[in-house]
């Protein structure tokens, strides 16, 4: 039997996940032009991909732990809904993060903006793998994913700040 | 009556030679109705015209009437600025609207939500208009420059929360999965977006006394930094030795 599945976005998800490619870059730009270095352009994508995937197999591994594992395909299929969420939502806040950053001469509001740019993405990633994978069917999936969560955005955002800092000083 | 009612809604909607007025009557009298064309789609290009056209005619009138504060040149530049602050924060915002519901899995539309957030910005700059005889009644009586401020931001207070309760009513209505922080991020970068771009654009009141009116003020740092430069300021924490004094003539 064939099961059609509802459509994740109101985008086609190829066009989802280049946004998902694409909107690290961006952020990093707005921040190279205020450095005057290309690294963040080619770090933010590392980050965000990197660290994903690096603690991706945790999340998968934990769960599966604690009775809650979806099938590997499932688990495969959220991470990718995840991550075009996450490209759409920074597709709809980089524009106001770039004008935030270059209206003003001030170095700390682009490291804000940018900042605030992609953890309000990145939050909203997390909100829809939660969704996507059902958690909050079970207490010890909250608790893991809680976990899981605060470690893998305490990673990036200490990655992310430390390339920032270091490019507006 | 309902026949009636679709008749006055689809009139205004018609690509005749006035659309706008009829839209815009509508707007005051049945919001109801145009929210249901915008989620229905019908006649989405003519409504955001109709409502680009609104915001930047009445906020003219609006940046003109807060500009004859001062008077001279003063009321062409507030004219010009108040327009654009609005309809660019709407451009620079509105996606975000669109971008983070469909994230949470909202069936967002771009060119809707355009149109939505345009819809509910021009009725707030109606009601600003409304207000206009208030912001000259003001002037005419000599109030005092920070009470005509305050009295400008109870102004735009109150139209911002009407044009936000539009927005709240067609987004609930949706009932889509993770509404309300859509709604909730639009309104922070709104926020954040509006309040840098109408610092950027300052001044629009001038006091009467002020020599000379610039367009816009030189780039410097943020509304933001000029917020943390206060608190500091506040707390006895100074950045620089002294107030800048006048140029000696």
């Amino acid at each position: 039997m064939t099961v059609a599945l509802e459509a994740p976005f109101p985008v086609p998800s190829r066009l989802a996940m280049t946004m998902a490619a694409l909107g690290p870059i961006a952020i990093g730009g707005v921040l190279a032009m205020r450095g005057g270095t290309l690294t963040p352009i080619v770090a933010a994508p590392a980050i965000v991909f990197g660290v994903v995937a690096a603690t991706a197999p945790a999340l998968y591994i934990a769960t599966a732990a604690a009775g809650h594992a979806p099938r590997l395909a499932d688990a495969a299929r959220a991470f990718g809904v995840a991550l075009g969420a996450f490209g759409i939502a920074l597709a709809g806040l980089i524009l106001p993060a770039a004008f935030l950053a270059m209206s003003s001469v001030s170095a700390t509001t682009t490291l804000v903006a940018t900042t605030a740019g992609l953890a309000a993405a990145g939050y909203l990633g997390l909100r829809r793998l939660a969704r996507e994978l059902d958690i909050g069917a079970t207490v010890v999936s909250v608790l893991v994913f809680v976990t899981w969560s605060a470690a893998t955005a305490g990673i990036a955002g200490r990655l992310w700040w430390d390339l920032a800092a270091e490019v507006v000083s | 009556m309902n026949a009636a009612i679709e008749a006055t809604t689809d009139a205004a909607f018609e690509p005749s030679a006035r659309p706008s007025l009829g839209v815009i009557d509508l707007l005051l009298r049945d919001r109801a109705a145009i929210l249901a064309r915008i989620r229905a789609g019908t006649g989405v290009p003519a409504l955001l015209r109709a409502m680009i056209g609104t915001i930047a005619v009445t906020m003219a009138i609006v940046g003109a009437a807060l500009g004859s504060y001062r008077g001279g040149v003063q009321i062409v530049f507030a004219a010009i600025k108040l327009p654009l602050v609005l309809l660019g924060t709407a451009a620079l915002s509105a996606p975000a609207l669109s971008a983070i519901g469909a994230a949470l899995g909202r069936r967002s539309r771009l060119r809707a939500d355009i149109t939505l957030v345009m819809t509910a910005l021009a009725f707030g700059s109606l009601l600003l208009v409304a207000c206009t005889p208030l912001i000259m009644l003001g002037r005419e009586m000599d109030l005092e420059y920070h009470r005509m401020i305050l009295a400008t931001v109870a102004m735009f207070s109150i139209a911002g929360v009407a044009a936000l309760r539009v927005i709240w009513r067609a987004v609930a209505l949706e009932a889509a999965p993770g509404w309300r922080t859509a709604l909730a991020g639009m309104c922070a970068v709104f926020a954040l977006v509006g309040g840098q771009l109408s610092w950027a654009l300052r001044p629009y009141l001038v006091r009467p006394r002020a020599p000379e009116a610039p367009f816009v003020r030189a780039v410097e740092g943020s509304l933001f930094d000029s917020i943390s430069d206060e608190l500091d300021s506040a707390r006895g924490i100074y950045t620089r030795d002294s107030a800048p004094l006048p140029e000696a003539r």
